[in-house]
C-alpha cells in the first residue's frame, strides 16, 4: 500500500516536472547560447509579463532588437516578482554573463548589492547613488518633459474639467510622469479639478482594482483619465471603454509606456507616454566594449527615448498646435518642467497647482 | 460631482468586486467544515478564470464560459481530493503546489494561445436590472442592477447555510470534520463526503475566476486573481463557516476597499498608503471581535484513516 501510494506520489511530481519544463522552454521562453567570443550576453530581470504592453514589454523588446545590430545575446527573466530576486541574478551570474539589468525600481537596492558580491556588471532603475565604476550603471526615464504634453492634451479636451490619474504604485518613474503631467494640465487648464487614486503600494497587474479605481473616477466626473498601470492598465481601458459605450459620451485614456492602439476597440486611447529603451541599452552595452561602464544614463524627450503617441483623427488641431508648441519650448530649454520622484514631493506639488483639488 | 451617483458607483463596485471572493469562500467554507483546508483555491480561481475566457472567446458565449470555469474548478477539486483523501498527502504543500501550478499554466497557455493580442470579450452591458426596484435611489442599482451570477450568488447564501446547518448531508459534512471516526461508524462514507466537498468548493472557486474574467472584467491576464482566492480562505473562517457571516464579512471587504477609493476621490488630506491599509486592518478588527471564538473544525487537515483514534 505504502509502496504503490509512494509511487503515485512520483507520478505526481514527475508530471509536475515535466510540465514545468515545458513551460519554461515553450514559446514565452528565450534561452539564448553566445555565439562568439564577441558576444556579450546580457541578462534582463523584469517583475512582470514580458509581453504586457507596458514596462517590461518595452524592455524586452528594445533589448530582444539590439541583439544584432550589437552583437549581443540576450536572455529575459519574466515574472520575477517584487520579492528576493538574488536566485534568478545569481544564476545569471554563475553562467557568466556580461550584464544583467535589473528592470524595476523595487531592485534598485538588492541589484547593487550583487553586484558587488558577484562582480557582474549591472544596470539598476532610477538608483544614481548606486553607481559605481566599471561595476554599476543606473538607467532614469526623465518622463516628465512628456507627460507635461498629455497634460496638455488631457486639459485642452477635457469636457467636464475633471481628470484623473489612476496609479498602481508610487514608483519615481510614475512620479515623473505624474508632476509632469499636472504641470502640463495647470498650464492650459489651471481651473481643471484632478483626481488622484493609487491602487495599490505595488499593483501593477491588479487589473480589477485598477477598473475599480478608474470606473470610481469616471463616476465622479472625469473625462480624461491617465493610467499608468503596466498589466493593470488592461482594466483601467476596459473600464473607460465601457463608460463610453454605455453612456455614449466621449471618455479619453491616456497610456503610459506601450501602445495599446489594436486593443482599443471603442476609440477611447487618446495618447502614450512611449518609451524605447534602446536609447539607453545602446550606449550602456558600447560602453562595457570601451571600458567605460558604471555611468547614468538617461532617456527622455531630447534624445528620441521619450515621445507621445500619435494622436487620433477627432484632435483639434488647436489642442494639436498647443502640444507642439509646448514640445518646441521644453527641446529649446524654455520651459523646464520639474522632475520629481519622491511620492511626498509629488503629492505636495499636486496640492500646489491644484489647491481645490487637494 | 454628483454625489449620489458616485456613492451609487462605489457601492455597486463592491459588492460585484466581493463575488468572486464570496464565492470562493463559501466554497471553502464547505471544504473546511468536511475537514479539508484547500489553499489551492487561488490556483483554481485562476482555472476557473483562464478556461472560462478561452471557452467563451472561442464560443461566443459566456454562458458556456461560466459552465467551463465551473467545470475546471470542479475537475481541479477532485484532483485536489484525490490527493489530500485518497493519497492522503499534507494538504498545505498540496494546495500551494496547485496554486504554483495553475499560476504558470494558466500564464503559459495564454502566452501560447494569445501572444501579444491581449483578445478581450468586448464591451457590453453586464447587468439586469429589475424593472421597478433598480430605480430605488442608491439601493435600487446597488443590488437590482447587478450580474446575473451577482443575483444567484446572493440566493445561494441562504440555501448553502440551510444544506450545512439544516439537513442529514449538512451533519454528515460537519461530522466529517470533527469527528470522522463517528461518523464512520454512523455509517457515513468518510471519504466520499470529502471527495464532494473539495469538489464542490473547486467549482465554486472556478465559477468566482469565471466571474472575475468573465463577469467583471471581459478580460484575462496572467496572475488576474491577485490574491483573492488566500483573502476567501480568511473570509471563511472570518465567517465561522456560515454562509451568511461570510457573505457579510466578504462584502464589508469590498465596501472598505470601495471607501478607501472614495476617500483618494474626495482627496482626504490622508497619506493613500494608510487608505489603502484600511480593508486588512478592517478585516482585522473583525476577526478581533467576530473570529475570536472561533474553534477550527476538530479534524481539519488531517486525513482520515479507519480505525485510528
Amino acid at each position: 500500500m505504502l509502496k504503490q501510494t509512494g509511487l503515485r506520489f512520483s507520478l505526481v511530481i514527475l508530471v509536475g516536472v515535466l510540465l514545468g519544463l515545458v513551460m519554461s522552454l515553450g514559446p514565452g521562453g528565450h534561452v539564448a547560447m553566445s555565439q562568439n567570443s564577441n558576444t556579450l550576453k546580457v541578462g534582463l530581470i523584469v517583475p512582470a509579463s514580458k509581453t504586457d504592453h507596458g514596462w517590461n514589454e518595452q524592455a524586452a523588446d528594445s533589448l530582444l532588437a539590439l541583439e544584432g545590430p550589437l552583437n549581443i545575446k540576450v536572455e529575459i527573466a519574466e515574472q520575477a516578482g517584487y520579492g528576493d530576486i538574488s536566485p534568478i541574478f545569481l544564476d545569471f551570474a554563475k553562467r557568466g554573463f556580461d550584464l544583467v539589468i535589473c528592470h524595476a525600481s523595487g531592485y534598485q537596492t538588492i541589484c547593487p548589492e550583487l553586484a558587488k558580491q558577484t562582480g557582474v556588471k549591472t544596470a539598476v532603475v532610477e538608483n544614481p547613488h548606486a553607481v559605481a565604476k566599471g561595476l554599476v550603471s543606473d538607467y532614469e526615464s526623465q518622463a516628465q518633459d512628456v507627460a507635461y504634453l498629455a497634460g496638455v492634451a488631457a486639459g485642452l479636451m477635457t469636457k467636464t474639467n475633471i481628470v484623473g490619474i489612476v496609479v498602481s504604485g508610487e514608483p519615481p518613474t510614475w512620479n515623473f510622469i505624474t508632476t509632469g503631467f499636472a504641470e502640463g494640465l495647470h498650464s492650459v487648464n489651471p481651473n481643471a479639478h484632478l483626481l488622484y487614486t493609487l491602487i495599490g503600494a505595488a499593483a501593477y497587474e491588479d487589473v480589477a482594482d485598477a477598473k475599480r479605481d478608474t470606473a470610481a473616477e469616471l463616476a465622479a466626473g472625469a473625462d480624461v483619465i491617465l493610467g499608468q498601470g503596466d498589466g493593470a492598465s488592461f482594466g483601467m481601458m476596459q473600464a473607460i471603454s465601457e463608460k463610453k459605450k454605455n453612456s455614449g459620451k466621449q471618455v479619453w485614456f491616456i497610456d503610459v509606456i506601450g501602445d495599446k492602439r489594436s486593443l482599443d476597440t471603442e476609440g477611447v486611447l487618446l495618447t502614450s507616454v512611449l518609451f524605447d529603451f534602446t536609447k539607453v541599452f545602446t550606449p550602456m552595452i558600447q560602453d562595457i566594449r570601451n571600458g567605460d561602464f558604471g555611468k547614468v544614463y538617461t532617456l527622455d524627450m531630447a534624445n528620441g527615448g521619450m515621445r507621445l503617441l500619435d494622436f487620433p483623427g477627432s484632435v483639434p488641431a488647436k489642442v494639436r498646435a498647443a502640444v507642439a508648441q509646448a514640445k518646441a519650448n521644453i527641446l529649446s530649454n524654455k520651459l523646464q518642467v520639474p522632475a520629481i520622484s519622491d511620492p511626498g514631493q509629488m503629492h505636495k506639488l499636486l496640492k500646489k497647482l491644484f489647491p481645490g483639488s487637494f | 460631482m454628483e454625489v449620489e451617483a458616485f456613492i451609487t458607483v462605489l457601492l455597486s463596485a463592491s459588492l460585484r468586486a466581493s463575488i468572486p471572493m464570496l464565492l470562493a469562500a463559501l466554497g471553502e467554507a464547505y471544504n473546511e467544515k468536511g475537514g479539508i483546508l484547500n489553499l489551492g483555491i487561488e490556483g483554481m480561481m485562476l482555472g476557473g478564470a483562464f478556461s472560462g475566457f478561452a471557452v467563451a472567446l472561442i464560443t461566443g458565449s459566456v454562458f458556456l464560459g461560466f459552465m467551463t470555469g465551473v467545470a475546471v474548478g470542479a475537475i481541479s477539486g477532485l484532483i485536489f481530493a484525490y490527493l489530500s483523501v485518497t493519497l492522503k498527502l499534507d494538504q498545505i504543500i498540496t494546495g500551494i503546489g496547485f496554486t504554483i501550478l495553475m499560476v504558470g499554466l494558466t500564464g503559459f497557455l495564454y502566452r501560447y494561445f494569445y501572444g501579444r493580442n491581449f483578445p478581450t470579450l468586448g464591451v457590453s452591458k453586464k447587468t439586469l436590472a429589475i424593472p421597478f426596484l433598480s430605480k430605488i435611489p442608491v439601493i435600487g442599482p446597488v443590488l437590482f442592477d447587478q450580474h446575473v451570477v451577482v443575483y444567484l450568488t446572493l440566493l445561494l447564501i441562504p440555501l448553502l447555510h440551510w444544506i450545512l446547518f439544516h439537513t442529514t448531508f449538512g451533519l454528515n459534512i460537519r461530522a466529517v470534520g470533527e469527528t470522522p471516526g463517528a461518523a464512520d461508524a454512523a455509517g457515513v462514507n468518510v471519504a466520499q463526503i470529502r471527495y464532494l466537498v473539495a469538489v464542490f468548493a473547486g467549482a465554486m472557486a472556478g465559477l468566482g475566476g469565471a466571474f472575475l474574467s468573465l463577469g467583471n472584467l471581459s478580460l484575462f491576464v496572467p496572475g488576474e486573481t491577485q490574491g483573492i482566492g488566500y483573502i476567501a480562505i480568511a473570509m471563511a473562517m472570518l465567517g465561522k463557516w456560515s454562509p451568511y457571516r461570510v457573505f457579510i464579512g466578504a462584502w464589508l471587504f469590498g465596501m472598505v476597499e470601495s471607501l478607501a477609493v472614495g476617500l483618494q476621490i474626495i482627496a482626504v488630506p490622508v497619506q493613500p498608503e494608510f487608505i489603502l491599509m484600511l480593508p486588512y486592518v478592517g478585516v482585522i478588527v473583525a476577526m478581533v471581535f467576530l473570529a475570536r471564538n472561533a474553534r477550527l473544525p476538530a479534524k481539519l487537515m488531517l486525513p482520515y484513516e479507519r480505525g485510528e483514534r
